[in-house]
């Protein structure tokens, strides 16, 4: 290389989506991609599509990389698939009945909650004294059945004192990790508090051994460098921080691939449309920031006070299974399924099989026999599944085979007459179908692999149908339309689509249906969105033309869009936020104000004066933000401070430092 | 706020267990790369941990390699009598700082039941620790937690042959309740005679045995 040359800094990037697994090497200043690697994702563990991700992309000199970045799904998928730890819930001065009466209880993300006399008031005045003996004897008693706890005491980020008694107490009597909620949430709401406490406490151990297995995969590979992980609002912090706060990642996949669409693209205002192969996720970038959502980020039904993006998910990609409805209509999607080209370009008999079947005339063949199962994974332990289970298995030794033929051997009609759900969720079995990147395969759009096996499902599909091919395709690029370009209406307008056949909504519907599919003769509606649509993923292009055209307005589709959402995991900022409360203290009586409290996530003290009160904790936050900024490796970070009152006499003051990530180049 | 990595701060603690607890013997020599390989770890969290343990002087680091630290009698006599002085002192502090919430959790302690010896012993552990913690002095409760794993390693030497600690259960109550009633020369005596006791019977077992050399 030329000596003159400005020294390359290059860093890795890894996104965890719900299909792929995508890896970039980028050289950060140029924001060019030297190298990009694509991997299925092994949603059993994570960390092993990761593995081979830093495996397989190429490196000319790993030690050259100057950070790693990932991006992952894991924290909500553990959560929506109940494989975080199980968790004791200590309520402080929570009211049973309260909670009970508006059946609050499900909302903690856990079952074993218990409540606690004690808890503090708005004041930060001791409501009721902590029942310490009472405490103990729960978690001496259930200290076997948990694998961590967390503590949420009622006002604690107004005074944290019972948590941190908790705590103290808790560790003397076991070794299991400890969450306390003011330590994830200054905002008041107790019970969102109590559930992100309880989310994170269930995650702790899922991300420390993630953690553990991308650092080993690093140094495997020869890679020296500081790890960081994305958060839900597409910001950086360190592995370390990750690991004490795994609730943060909640939505760091598509937070970084909306950062990644500005980043290669240079729009500061533009919707990011994120065509993955199970879903395609919306985020809105509005003066060159990915936009907030003001409620916390909600995930698997459970409301947290996790400040993540503004997000919207639809199940639709490039994977998703193309089937019929019960009123033969067609679905597209929500599961995701291996595309039939896919499956014959590693099995040649199934295209054969495939041909055969699209070439026989009476009776035609259903759709459903273009479902395929197939074994993803070798069997260690054969004895761990049912009997059920084991025959499937048997079954597919010789090679996939329709789910129609696969059940009729084992005398059913149906799926839903047996449970297979392990064999899914373990990956040791998969399923195939028709999808939309078969039919881009047939268009020639995107054929990488076997297209005749698509061209035969789509003649078998259309021809149950009673539909040309062309027709079919019209169809369905039609339907896509519609879904996108729906989901892009609901996120930016937040009202609900109308029912077709609700009547009341007769104008609105006939408004909707004509803009997305003129129909009319004599009236065109139009609708115009002002800014563009950037596009991401592979399919992006394709499945997304006909939308921006719906609305008027341009799609960009920047360079290396297909893999932007890893390009993104590097994108982000290093943040750290500190607040601090400031409330009056109050005379007995609640009368006089005779000073002012400051808290400081666990640091409380006193001022007499207002002014004084915030004048401190406009400094202490400010220089708990900065050195705590440097720690996770923000280079030169600024500080900028907020004052936001909240409430009678009661500020928030909030802190946030920013920097781009530390890298010697 | 110093913050060791995750998976440093995990392998630390899964080799601190392993060399207090004999499964890894004293004088053993430690591979980095077949403990990365055996634990799933990477080699520079091994290496961390690694020097975090000599410096608890549970691993020796001679010129070249690395080894479980060694055991000698002599060793068990230096610690013994650092730890009989420090342990008094912390009955004395935890007299005159221990906050209601201690004594809670000391009482808590007092009722725990074990299972068997070793369970037993791990109760034992936690009850010093958090005596300690009731001098709500941190700088002595760091050097007692030092002594903890040194001490560890004798203890489990003799444990086939122990079974004289319940014993000791009964002098943790009388303990609490001279910390209670702030005894204070009263709480220093019963956790001397408690420590000499638990020396003694240990010193005794492995010059009977000759578990150790000298």
């Amino acid at each position: 290389m030329n000596k003159k040359t400005p020294p390359e800094t290059l860093v890795l990037g890894i996104d965890t989506g719900g299909t792929y697994t995508d890896g970039v090497l980028l050289e950060y200043n140029s924001h060019q991609i030297i190298a990009a690697h694509k991997s299925l994702t092994t949603k059993r563990d994570f960390s092993i599509g990761i593995e081979n991700v830093i495996k397989e992309i190429e490196l000319k000199d790993p030690s050259a990389i100057q950070m790693v970045s990932i991006s992952t799904t894991l924290a909500t998928n553990a959560i929506a698939e109940g494989k975080g730890k199980r968790v004791g819930l200590f309520l402080i001065g929570y009211d049973p009945e309260l909670i009970n009466s508006f059946d609050m209880g499900k909302r903690f993300a856990t079952s074993h909650y218990y409540y606690i006399e004690g808890g503090h008031d708005l004041h930060g005045q001791e409501k009721a004294p902590l029942d310490l003996p009472n405490l103990l004897e729960i978690t001496k008693a259930n200290k076997n059945n948990v694998d961590a706890i967390a503590v949420s005491s009622y006002f604690s980020p107004r005074n944290p004192e019972h948590e941190i008694r908790a705590q103290n107490a808790i560790t003397s009597i076991c070794d299991l990790p400890i969450v306390l909620g003011h330590q994830l949430s200054t905002s008041l709401g107790s019970i969102e508090r109590a559930t992100t406490a309880a989310l994170n406490a269930s995650l702790l151990a899922v991300l420390q051994d993630f953690i553990i297995a991308v650092r080993r995969a690093m140094e495997n590979r020869g890679i020296n460098a500081p790890l960081m992980v994305v958060r839900g609002d597409g910001t950086l912090m360190n592995a370390e921080f990750a690991a004490q706060s795994p609730v943060e990642t909640i939505h760091s996949g598509p937070a970084a691939s909306a950062i990644g669409g500005r980043f290669l693209s240079g729009e500061d205002q533009a919707l990011v449309l994120d065509v993955g192969g199970t879903t395609t996720d919306l985020a809105l970038i509005k003066d060159g920031k990915v936009t907030i959502s003001e409620t916390g980020a909600s995930v698997a039904g459970y409301q947290t006070a996790v400040k993540a993006a503004n997000l919207f998910s639809i199940g639709l990609g490039g994977d998703s299974h193309i089937t019929l409805g019960r009123g033969n209509e067609l679905c597209i999607g929500p599961e995701r399924v291996v595309p039939l080209s896919y499956l014959s370009h590693l099995h040649e008999n199934v295209g054969e099989r495939l041909k055969a079947l699209s070439k026989r005339g009476w009776p035609a063949p259903y759709p459903r026999e273009l479902e395929y199962w197939f074994l993803q994974r070798e069997v260690s332990d054969l004895h761990a599944f049912s009997a059920r289970e084991q025959q499937v298995i048997e079954i597919l030794k010789s090679g996939p085979k329709p789910a129609t033929e696969v059940l009729k051997s084992l005398g059913l009609l149906d799926p839903s007459q047996i449970d297979l759900n392990t064999l899914w969720r373990e990956e040791i079995t998969g399923k195939s179908g028709f999808t939309p990147t078969d039919i881009l395969h047939v268009e020639g759009k995107h054929s990488p692999w076997n297209e005749k096996a698509s061209q035969s499902a789509l003649t078998i599909f259309s021809h149950y149908l009673n539909w040309g091919e062309d027709e079919f395709r019209r169809i369905f690029w039609e339907l896509v339309a519609e879904k996108i370009s729906k989901a892009v209406m609901y996120f930016l307008t937040e009202k609900e689509i109308p029912d077709k056949n609700e009547p009341i909504h007769a104008l609105a519907n006939w408004f909707l249906e004509n803009t997305l599919l003129p129909q009319h003769d004599q009236l065109e509606t139009q609708i115009k969105l002002k800014i563009p649509l950037i596009g991401i993923g592979a399919p992006a292009r394709e499945l997304l033309e006909r939308t921006a055209s719906i609305f008027n307005t341009e799609l960009i589709l920047p360079d290396n869009y297909q893999v932007a959402n890893a390009a993104g995991a590097v994108a982000g900022s290093v943040m750290v936020t500190e607040e601090i409360l400031i409330y009056p203290h109050l005379s007995s009586g609640d009368v006089d104000v005779i000073g002012y409290f400051l808290q400081a996530r666990d640091e409380r003290s006193e001022t007499e004066e207002l002014e004084d009160a915030l004048n401190e904790a406009k400094k202490l936050a400010g220089d708990n933000a900065l050195s705590a900024a440097l720690r996770s490796g923000a280079d030169n970070p600024q500080v900028d401070i907020e004052v936001i009152q909240d409430g009678m006499d009661s500020y928030r003051i909030k802190a946030r430092a920013v920097g781009k990530p530390r890298l010697e180049g | 706020m110093k913050m060791n990595k995750v998976d440093t701060e995990k392998v630390y603690q899964l080799l601190w267990e392993k060399i207090t607890s004999l499964e890894l013997a004293p004088g053993e020599i430690l591979d980095i790369a077949a403990l990365a390989n055996e634990m799933g770890f990477s080699q520079t969290s091994i290496r961390e941990a690694l020097s975090m343990l000599v410096h608890d002087r549970l691993v020796d680091a001679p010129p070249r390699g690395l080894y479980v630290a060694s055991l000698k009698f002599t060793d068990l006599e230096k610690i013994s009598t650092i730890r009989l002085n420090l342990e008094t002192l912390a009955a004395q502090q935890a007299v005159r700082n221990a906050s209601k919430d201690d004594l809670v959790i000391l009482s808590t302690l007092c009722e725990e039941v074990a299972g068997d010896t070793r369970e037993l012993f791990e109760l034992d552990q936690r009850f010093h620790q958090a005596i300690a913690r009731a001098t709500h002095n941190s700088y002595l409760a760091d050097i007692l937690d030092h002594f903890y794993g040194l001490s560890k390693r004798l203890w489990f030497l003799a444990l086939p042959y122990l079974d004289f600690l319940p014993s000791a259960v009964k002098s943790h109550i009388n303990l609490v309740s001279a910390i209670q009633e702030e005894n204070e020369p009263l709480a220093m005596e019963i956790m001397q005679n408690h420590i000499e006791e638990f020396y003694q019977k240990i010193q005794e077992i492995i010059k009977e045995k000759n578990l150790i050399s000298e």
